[in-house]
């Protein structure tokens, strides 16, 4: 255990808090997302969250056009053209970011902060009263909060000092010894469950699936599980499969399934960080199939949703 | 009996609608092509021809009898009418698109409008001609007219609307004490007041003619209402002789049955007290041109309701018909605004809402059918008026919350939400006693009343609260035309820190209370003089007890005069702004700022960024909810410091209507970063547009800083997607409310709607012509709305769902 001393004065590396989420366990909760994922999923809709470090994200929209990151970029990675706008070439981008200072309108920003568990606690219980009234409470998803343990788990342990309910939205891909450890202070588990085949896993994600499901089984004999399945078309949406994850859901005793249907959402931020989106012919099932789909689970006898 | 011949959705095709459109903001034309009302509407000088007929008849008289019989006439003479399905009766005009004009207030503004563009529908050359001829009557007689000339010279400048606030002379509201009428019948109160006139005849007080004169006019006023109601019986009568259709000859024979009886007798069913309910309603509307309704439809109609229930002579599902029915009557009343005033009406008819829910005159909670079945009535027809304010307390049953859930996912706009334990300690604070104030009610957007004990309330004007900042950076002098034209506050050169700013910023709303007060005390004696209420005055409590109309005296505990303050959350963020900008981080000296925004930014972008960077309300942000609370306090504060003739202060309501997109147009940049002319924050408690970015949990926690009981009467608007209200959701959405409640936050109510069908509504209205918005205490269709207002709506942040 590490002492509370040190706790106070660990730093997360994380992109975003969002209060109002309600779309991430149950209630009216405020979400906070870590940066920095092992994974490469080709749908990611965070993409933001992909980098373990500050990088630079665009706004377009806010630009003005006026000029003054051109001069202020060290690298000369800063062009305007008249006509086309702002160009900004990715391959001499460092990420130094005094673009970011320079400009007056917001249109180059910081993404990513590094804050203090004290410095998040105190946004988080802002929205107690929702929490109680609602039956909500905080969530931590990422990027993958397991991959910065120590922070979320000083963290997560604050909350329950602070009689939050709290959640960890996982890709489920970290060590056990640290998920562990996390689990000690988390009500519910949202654990995404991408696909049961390990090489297809690794197709898409970038890595194979034996220490995600390995570890969900062991986080499963000791905390609530909601399972999380992104749909896919053509991926992981058949029903072969998804009678599968519903056996696995039995087994490990999941007390919901949620579909994600997929979404476009990753694709223009991409474009803000000067990634190349990989899932140009990414679709989601049509609503029927969806409602196929979520019958499969429900007939297993699990509850089942859809969006949530 | 069979209860209706009309689905909701064929009953909704009746109601035509009289909403205005806001053909102005301030002094600038804004789409007036489209007209300033539908152009089935008619401007119908029925009213007009009948009380100006009285007039001449009565020349010489005392002019509380002149006021009575003048009523009499228009109500013995005025054509009247039963539409094919309707079961209430009773119209303001003598054809279903009408809408009279109080030719006696002010001729000017009807006959300006029907000879422009934006009026060319309201009336045909005949009509034109004859208005004329009435008008003719009026020069020189008009309140309007008098109040000009009354005024001495350093006041005039102030009559005309300048920007900073639209004094206006109609807006006069009320609610009639029902449970007394109901009890006694109009021929009960007849007799109270002759028993009065006989004792006065024995005692002859100081003041005996002024008594007997004004007790005489009730006694013509109630009677003449009584015939009114019997020439709608002989209309039934007659009509039920000559139908063939069995179904229509029963209800036709009830309404002339109902009518025989009331108001005339206590009414003994549901739909007779409904019926005398709207007698008295339409009546005070075509006595004097008022707004609003009030009437706590699940309290005051419940005892008939229930015996008739017990007495199985009506259904719950025919008592919702009656309700429907109820709801197209209260459609059927509208006004007509000048085209100034239209800025600050876009959109509404008459502003009338109904009020259910809160607690008895013993505390205890009122909720029961009437309650569901209010909100069921409005969620079946999806009509802009009545609003419905819910009064939610401690005891209200969770079963309440849920059922005005599912009519605000309608995107009506209502449901209107009040908060008794935040609101009752304000009321007590204005000096309502508690048994008094447990009582209210909502006449309109928030109009707070106290049923049967107003005397006259008027919404006095239309106040622009950052206009005052703006003088209070000039010292009150115009710069344009060097002309000292607010209070000489103090040269800004000299201010420390923001403290000053707001010194002379409430020294400014002061000097302006106080110009609104001295325009509307002169008004309000040329009122009193020349437009006696006898018959208002007689379903009020007290004026019969004091032999006083209603304009003489004054309630103990009644709240008199409002002004409808906007842009108060914009002076907060502008005040903060000069706080962080000119004071912490030195980036500009304030005289420099000021200067930068008389010149609306331009070349000083980077000030302008850093103005909006500055900590904004709405954002659970204490370093700006903070300054919030001083700053409107304060306004409120120095408003009050300003009283009326009765010695009772003047304050600020958050009924703002349309005034916050209309009137910003004459107000320069502000230090929160806004532009010339751009809206101000679409509510008094609410933020900014664009400026709350940390979601709906935020806004109410920042909304939760502003002290209820020391600040203005609030209006808070919230924009939220429809996916919030879904079935799955619905639950969430409850505890949002929940904790609404709990914040002690006075008022909230919703506009549900996404941006992608307002966006394609303004594109095709012709596909729209029903959706409905809150635009500010009153729902209105999106479509009559100016471009320029649409977007104002548009722009409100939606509070999303990620």
């Amino acid at each position: 255990m590490q002492s509370s001393e040190s706790d106070k004065d660990i730093k997360g590396l994380i992109f975003n808090i969002q209060k109002f989420s309600i779309h991430d366990g149950p209630g009216i909760r405020t979400t906070v997302f870590m940066k920095g994922c092992p994974l490469k999923c080709l749908w990611c809709s965070n993409p933001e969250s992909q980098a373990f470090s500050i990088n630079l994200i665009v706004r377009d929209i806010n630009c003005r056009r006026c000029g003054v990151c051109v001069q202020a970029c060290p690298q000369g990675a800063i062009t305007i053209d008249k006509n086309s706008g702002r160009k900004i070439d990715w391959q001499k981008c460092n990420s130094c970011l005094i673009c970011v200072d320079s400009c007056l309108y917001h249109s180059l920003n910081r993404c990513g902060r590094y804050v203090t568990v004290p410095q998040v606690l105190e946004e988080l219980i802002q929205d107690k009263l929702f929490y109680k009234n609602s039956g909500g409470g905080i969530t931590i998803s990422g990027g993958e909060p397991l991959s910065q343990s120590r922070f979320v788990s000083a963290l997560l342990a604050e909350c329950k000092k602070q009689g939050l309910h709290t959640a960890l939205e996982t890709s489920g891909h970290g060590r056990w010894d640290e998920m562990k450890n996390v689990l000690r202070f988390v009500d519910l588990v949202l654990f995404d469950i991408k696909h049961l085949d390990a090489d297809e896993h690794q197709r898409m994600t970038g890595v194979k699936n034996h220490l995600i499901l390995d570890n969900l089984r062991k986080a499963a004999s000791q905390s609530r599980i909601w399972l999380r399945v992104p749909l896919i078309a053509g991926f992981n949406d058949s029903a072969e499969h998804l009678e599968k994850i519903a056996e696995l859901g039995k087994e490990i005793g999941a007390q919901k399934i949620s579909l994600l249907p997929y979404h476009e959402g990753g694709k223009s931020k991409c474009e803000q960080l000067g990634l190349t989106y990989g899932f140009a012919e990414g679709k989601a099932p049509d609503e029927e199939d969806i409602h196929r789909l979520k019958r499969i689970i429900e007939k297993s006898g699990l509850t089942a949703s859809v969006g949530n | 009996m069979q209860t209706q011949s009309l689905a909701p959705e064929k009953l909704r095709k009746q109601v035509v609608s009289r909403a205005i459109r806001n053909i102005k903001r301030g002094n600038t034309d804004d789409d007036s092509r489209r007209g300033m009302f539908r152009p089935e509407i008619r401007l119908d000088l029925q009213r007009s021809r009948l009380m100006t007929e009285s007039y001449r008849e009565t020349e010489g008289q005392p002019m509380v009898l002149r006021r009575a019989k003048a009523l009499a006439n228009i109500l013995n003479k005025m054509g009247i009418f039963i539409r094919e399905y309707e079961r209430i009766v009773g119209y303001q005009t003598a054809d279903p698109n009408g809408i009279f004009h109080p030719i006696e207030q002010n001729w000017k503004s009807p006959q300006r409008l029907v000879n422009s563009e934006a009026g060319r529908t309201l009336l045909d050359d005949a009509g034109k001609k004859e208005l004329d001829e009435l008008c003719a009557y009026w020069k020189g007689k008009s309140i309007s007219d008098r109040h000009q000339a009354s005024l001495p010279a350093h006041l005039k400048k102030y009559w005309t609307y300048e920007g900073t606030f639209l004094w206006t002379q109609l807006s006069e509201l009320g609610i009639p004490n029902y449970k007394k009428l109901f009890k006694l019948g109009l021929n009960g109160l007849i007799s109270e007041i002759k028993q009065k006139i006989s004792a006065l005849d024995q005692e002859i007080p100081g003041d005996y003619l002024e008594q007997k004169n004004f007790l005489e006019a009730a006694v013509i006023s109630l009677q003449a209402v009584i015939d009114f109601a019997g020439r709608y019986s002989a209309l039934a009568e007659n009509s039920a002789a000559k139908e063939e259709n069995e179904k229509r000859k029963k209800i036709l024979e009830e309404i002339a049955r109902t009518c025989r009886r009331v108001p005339a007798n206590p009414p003994g069913t549901f739909i007779e007290a409904v019926q005398f309910f709207y007698f008295i309603h339409l009546v005070r509307y075509l006595e004097y041109s008022t707004l609003g309704i009030g009437v706590r439809i699940d309290h005051i109609f419940r005892p008939y309701y229930e015996k008739d229930l017990a007495e199985k002579r009506i259904t719950k599902e025919e008592t919702l018909g009656i309700l429907q029915l109820l709801w197209i009557k209260l459609n059927e009343l509208g006004l007509v605004y000048s085209p100034t005033v239209s800025s600050v009406y876009g959109g509404v008819a008459s502003l009338q809402a109904v009020t259910i829910g809160g607690t008895d005159e013993n505390g205890k909670d009122v909720t029961n059918d009437l309650t569901y079945l209010t909100l069921e009535a409005a969620k079946s027809l999806k009509i802009i008026e009545p609003s419905i304010a819910l009064r939610l307390h401690e005891g209200t049953p969770d079963e309440v919350y849920s059922k005005a859930a599912d009519v605000i996912k309608t995107g009506i706009g209502y449901p209107s939400l009040f908060n008794d334990e935040a609101l009752i300690p304000l009321f007590e604070r204005w000096g309502i006693t508690g048994r008094d104030a447990e009582q209210y009610a909502i006449s309109g957007c928030v109009y707070i009343e106290i049923p049967g004990k107003n005397v006259v309330r008027r919404s006095v004007g239309y106040f622009v609260l950052p206009k005052c900042l703006w003088w209070a950076l000039h010292q009150g002098v115009n710069p344009k035309t060097g002309e000292q034209h607010g209070a000489r506050t103090p040269d800004p050169a000299t201010f420390k820190d923001w403290r000053d700013v707001l010194e002379a910023y409430a020294e400014q709303v002061k000097f302006f209370t106080n110009k609104i007060e001295q325009l509307e005390r002169i008004n309000n004696e040329l009122l009193a003089e020349h437009c006696p209420r006898p018959f208002y005055s007689a379903v009020l409590d007290g004026c019969i007890e004091q032999g006083k109309d209603c304009r003489k005296w004054v309630y103990d505990s009644m709240v008199h005069h409002f002004a409808q303050v906007i842009g108060g959350t914009n002076v907060a963020d502008a005040i903060t702004a000069i706080k962080k900008v000119v004071f912490e981080d030195k980036k500009v000296t304030l005289t420099e700022l000021i200067t930068i925004m008389d010149e609306n930014w331009k070349g000083r972008e980077d000030i302008r960024q850093a103005c909006l960077d500055a900590p904004k309300f709405g954002n659970d942000d204490d370093y700006a909810d903070q300054i919030a609370g001083e700053v409107q306090v304060r306004g409120e504060a120095a408003m009050e410091s300003v009283k009326d003739r009765f010695g009772l202060s003047h304050r600020g309501d958050g009924s703002a209507v349309s005034a916050t997109y209309g009137l910003a147009i004459d107000t320069p940049a502000t230090a929160d970063g806004r532009l010339d002319g751009e809206p101000f924050a679409d509510s008094t408690l609410a933020p900014a547009p664009g400026r709350d970015k940390n979601g709906p949990t935020a806004v109410l926690k920042s909304v939760s800083k502003i002290n209820t009981v020391d600040t203005f009467n609030h209006l808070l608007n919230q924009k939220i997607l429809p996916e919030f209200l879904e079935d799955d959701l619905k639950p969430v959405f409850l505890g949002y409310l929940k904790t609404w409640k709990e914040l002690n936050i006075p008022h909230i109510q919703f506009n549900v709607v996404d941006k992608q069908t307002l966006l394609r509504a303004k594109a095709e209205p012709e596909k729209y012509s029903d959706l409905i918005v809150r635009v500010a205490g009153f729902s209105a269709y999106f479509v009559d709305l100016s471009s320029g207002l649409q977007d104002h709506i548009i722009a409100r942040t939606e509070q999303s769902l990620r």
